[in-house]
């Protein structure tokens, strides 16, 4: 809401200069969003919550002024305002009445005012009506025009004008369109009306899309000589609802979307009248007021107790202090059993219950007086727990091997790398094509991250929500997906292995991590279509599937702009973090040394490694500590279909030392067991 | 025989010209040994008479120790100059660079969201989280949005169908709460929300939120002061104080919007607070009564607070980071910029 000051000064007499105003303003709720000079005046741009329709007006504004500003006095304007403009023909129809009749057919319409006017002056409004309006960002049109914008600016009532000698009878229906209608605003667009959508007619037709904007038909030209003035309060929602169908926004529409005032549309008749005989000296002549009023309500008084509203507030105010907050807000107050009685004025529709009233005595009363303090009383539990601590150590154990975390768009294009078994969804109103789709997977979100950062090491994750559709709507499911490419270990002028990323290398990290959440994974081929069909794996945790590693297909690392020894892995985050984690007994630790003893093997190489370490365990029983795989050779001397493998087993006794002979006992039970797979010695 | 003083002082000499450990072993078993030189004159003790035997032995034994002496000192001088010449020959510049081991790095915005979670878990208030693909209902009716009212026109809101959206504030997660437990209660979260906006500097269509509420007993606009001051202290410094201005959210009555007292200028003006001393968090006041008696919370016994703020405005203002699309474009050259 825009407007110059000297318009407030109208209203209000303040020693307050208008950046204190504004400032007087911000801290009453209504926002000073821009102070600029504009044609020699200060013009102030406030915010006005969509709450508070009653601020969308000059006169609104300075009620709240008069309310924070125990200094500030009403001008004779503002009192005039209070007692809404009164003329001598109020209450009588007139020669109005004998022209035009007016029917409400819509509950949607509390109240239709409107008012004739006979020989009115053509030409341009006044210059200094015009430069108001153009302070307040609002384009002069003519003098008719101009002072229904000003009476708005002013008032928060939107006028319309129409040239009376446009409108086919004597007649005004409001009512919802009929289909099969139509109507071409005075913007130049013709609209096909549909039911449910509020109209102004005529006689035959609609006339103007109520709330919104006049019909191009019966607008006020420079040739118009006599004019039937609206002022009328129509239902919010109803308003909302045509405007957005068709497509229009209007200073009127907004105003009467967030409310305004129904007991004020008079006033702003009457307001009119007085500026244009100001204007034109009494030379058009007018008539009077036709006012249907069928949606009157009295308001309901509210109740507003001191005790509630020093516990909700924090602070104590005395009676007397909210008595005097809210009658200078309009509010009409008597005395109560441990409080106030309070009839909200008509301009406040967001008052219905104690706790705003409350609010309004601590606004006037001023938040700056609310102490600090700490809550007391019962404390629940605190902090991270649960499945959201899981997720910060699954995440923790991530950054320890390495990683470094990215966080990436959620809406996101199409990629090679998106989850072929997921139904994609997206928004249905997308702010743009490569935000169209809301991620399935995460790894196109790492492969856009490592093609940003180009040619180097990448070690990547990220954990975060996918989405797709489900059997029963759409769904999302927390994952982590994991990037590699390049050496793990920078370069360094003392050369060691630094570590490349393959399949093993991301293989370890799950494990690890998995490892490091107390839980077992299981590892079977896997047949992920995005990764290499013969260096990738599926990796069960507790029976279920719950990821995978690979390195990229081939074909997709080409159609993703990706190196094509680049490795990933992604896995279901919400079923790690909720998979039960096996209670952990003590075992005592032996004090016994242990001892080694290595077995090399030659094998086919169909036999998975799963298989062959499974079989080492069961036959070396509980006194092997460990084993682990420690050389992989084929080639020269190795038939064609084999490789030899080197494993090494750790043995340990509770309580006494192996001797030799038992060491080499374990070994033979394990090499016999390895030949029942087709094993032989090498 | 030779005597005591020409022993010890041929050992002594022995002793000084000594270059290695290794020599100083030989000349202690030559002397002092059983079979030492310095030891073979007590075998001639027999021949002395019987009065001058105990002042001879006496005086073998005071020479003996003296060599001894000297042999340890000695020992120790050249362990010191041996030690010298090692650490010479194993001299290392010691700045030329380490064998780095790559520690992952949390994004920047984890990291803010860690302490985050510190603070608001040390002042009991509870982690929890809901879904970023939300119902309307709890994204705006559960929230006492009216239907078809403006307020909703604030929050420009990417449907998915005709139930779903991407939820427009982590406030989502109230109805949620409410529905499962009962005060008194203290709970945040912080996530991903999404608002149908055109990307710029300073707007982007995906954001993250901290919610954090309470509900208990006579729980007051001034305990939301006093959580946020703490909260404002431990995040931004001991200084800092907070400030309330009325605004509107259909989901708090009263409805405040809340500023610091800028940190990096007291307060006295500054860039970052762009002049005014205070600096703009976001939205708070008490959950509206609508809210608690839709979910049957006795209005008269408890009340509660709400209030909400942008994750990504901590670090810009502590980093003086000036471009909101840096968070989610995972430029390393951007990331690596902040400690973990
Ligand atoms: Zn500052």
């Amino acid at each position: 809401m825009k407007f110059p000051f000297a318009m407030l000064r109208d209203f209000v007499e303040t020693r307050l200069g208008p950046a204190e105003v504004g400032d007087l303003l911000t801290m009453a709720g209504f926002e000073l969003e821009g102070i600029e000079q504009v044609e020699g005046d200060t013009v102030l741009d406030i915010k006005v919550t969509p709450n508070r329709g009653d601020g969308l007006s000059v006169f609104g504004l300075s009620r709240e002024v008069l309310a924070k500003d125990a200094e500030a006095r009403p001008t004779e304007l503002y009192e005039r305002a209070c007692r809404r403009f009164p003329m001598p023909d109020d209450g009588d129809e007139g020669e109005t009445g004998a022209f035009a009749s007016v029917t409400i057919e819509t509950e949607d319409c509390p109240r239709y005012a409107c008012r004739m006017f006979r020989n009115v002056p053509q030409g341009d409004s006044p210059e200094w009506i015009q430069r108001r309006l153009r302070q307040a960002g609002m384009r002069p049109i003519s003098l008719l025009v101009d002072l229904t914008n000003y009476v708005m600016l002013e008032l928060g009532q939107p006028l319309h004008a129409f040239d009376l000698d446009t409108l086919a009878g004597p007649e005004i229906v409001v009512r919802h369109a009929r289909p099969g209608e139509r109507l071409t605003t005075l913007d130049g667009t013709e609209h096909e009306l549909a039911p449910g959508q509020m109209m102004i007619c005529d006689a035959e037709k609609p006339v103007a899309v109520a709330g919104v904007m006049g019909g191009l038909e019966t607008e006020v030209t420079p040739a118009t000589m006599n004019v039937l003035l609206e002022s009328a309060n129509f239902r919010n929602t109803t308003v909302r609802r045509t405007r957005k169908q068709l497509g229009l926004s209007t200073e009127a529409s907004y105003r009467f979307e967030r409310s305004v005032d129904p007991d004020g549309v008079v006033a702003a008749l009457n307001r009119f009248a007085e500026l244009l005989e100001a204007v034109d000296g009494g030379a058009s002549r007018v008539f009077g007021v036709i006012d249907r009023y069928p949606g009157r309500s009295d308001r309901q008084p509210v109740r507003l107790t001191l005790a509630r509203t020093c516990r909700l507030l924090g602070l104590d105010v005395t009676l007397d202090q909210c008595r005097s907050y809210l009658s200078r807000l309009g509010m009409e107050v008597t005395e109560a059993e441990g409080g106030l009685l309070v009839v909200p004025p008509s301009w406040r529709p967001d008052i219905v219950r104690e706790d705003d009233l409350i609010e309004e005595v601590g606004r006037v009363h001023g938040y700056e007086r609310i102490p600090e303090v700490l809550p007391q009383g019962s404390t629940p539990q605190g902090g991270v727990s649960g499945v959201y601590a899981r997720i910060d150590l699954l995440k923790d154990a991530l950054l320890r091997a390495g990683c470094t975390q990215v966080v990436s768009h959620s809406l996101v294009g199409t990629s090679p790398l998106d989850d072929p078994s997921a139904e994609r969804i997206g928004p249905k109103n997308p702010v743009s094509a490569d935000a169209a789709w809301l991620r399935s997977s995460l790894l196109p979100c790492l492969a856009d991250a490592a093609r940003r950062n180009g040619a180097k090491d990448l070690w990547l994750f990220e954990e975060g929500r996918t989405f797709a559709m489900g059997p029963s709507g759409p769904e999302e499911r927390r994952r982590v997906g994991i990037y590699a490419q390049g050496t793990l270990l920078p370069d360094h002028w003392r050369k060691s292995d630094p570590g490349r990323a393959d399949f093993f290398a991301v293989k370890g990290i799950v494990e690890e991590t998995l490892s490091f959440l107390g839980l077992e994974a299981e590892w079977s081929a896997g047949s992920d279509p995005r990764l290499h069909p013969t260096r990738q794996a599926s990796v069960l945790v507790g029976g279920e599937l719950a990821g995978v590693v690979g390195a990229i297909h081939p074909d997709v690392a080409q159609d993703a702009g990706l190196p094509d020894d680049c490795v990933l892995a992604e896995l279901d985050a919400d079923r790690i973090v909720r998979t039960p984690v096996e209670p952990r007994r003590f075992r005592a630790v032996s004090r016994n040394p242990a001892v080694r003893r290595d077995v090399a093997i030659l094998i086919g190489k169909d036999v998975p490694y799963a298989v062959i370490e499974r079989v080492v365990a069961e036959a070396a029983g509980d006194v092997l500590e460990r084993q682990w795989l420690f050389d992989v050779f084929e080639g020269q001397g190795i038939p064609e279909g084999k490789h030899s493998l080197a494993i090494a087993l750790q043995l340990r006794k509770f309580g006494g030392n192996f001797t030799d002979e038992e060491a080499n006992q374990v070994r033979d039970r394990v090499v016999e067991a390895l030949a029942r797979l087709g094993a032989t010695l090498r | 025989m030779p005597s005591i003083e020409t022993v010890e002082r041929e050992a002594m000499e022995a002793v000084a010209a000594a270059s290695s450990t290794q020599e100083l072993r030989e000349l202690e078993i030559r002397f002092l040994g059983k079979q030492g030189v310095l030891t073979g004159l007590l075998r001639a003790i027999g021949q002395l008479p019987p009065e001058e035997k105990p002042r001879f032995g006496q005086q073998v034994n005071a020479a003996k120790a003296r060599v001894q002496a000297a042999i340890d000192e000695r020992e120790r001088e050249l362990k010191r100059l041996e030690n010298a010449a090692r650490f010479e020959r194993e001299r290392i510049d010691p700045t030329m660079p380490g064998r780095r081991w790559r520690v992952g790095r949390r994004h920047v915005l984890q990291a803010t969201a860690d302490r985050i979670k510190a603070v608001l878990g040390g002042l009991g208030f509870e982690y929890l989280e809901s879904p970023e693909l939300e119902l309307f209902r709890y994204n705006f009716e559960a929230l006492n949005y009216p239907p078809d009212h403006p307020a909703m026109d604030e929050q420009d809101t990417f449907y998915i169908d005709d139930q779903h959206l991407l939820r427009t504030q982590c406030t989502a997660i109230q109805g949620r709460v409410f529905e499962r437990r009962k005060p008194p209660l203290r709970v945040f979260t912080i996530g991903r929300t999404y608002r149908n906006e055109n990307v710029d500097r300073t707007h982007g269509h995906t954001f993250h939120q901290v919610d954090c509420f309470m509900v208990d007993e006579g729980v007051s606009m001034a305990h939301l002061k006093g959580t946020l001051g703490q909260f404002a202290r431990s995040m931004f410094g001991s200084d800092v104080r907070v400030r309330f201005r009325p605004d509107f959210f259909p989901f708090v009555e009263p409805g405040v919007d809340y500023a610091i007292s800028c940190p990096f200028c007291g307060g006295s003006g500054c860039a970052v607070c762009k002049g005014s001393g205070w600096i703009e968090l976001g939205g708070a006041g008490l959950v509206h009564p609508n809210i608690l008696e839709a979910y049957g919370i006795d209005t008269d016994r408890y009340s509660g607070f709400a209030f909400g703020l942008g994750v990504e405005r901590i670090p810009m203002m502590s980093h003086g980071i000036d471009d909101l699309r840096h968070f989610l474009e995972n430029d390393l050259r951007f990331l690596e910029q902040f400690p973990s």
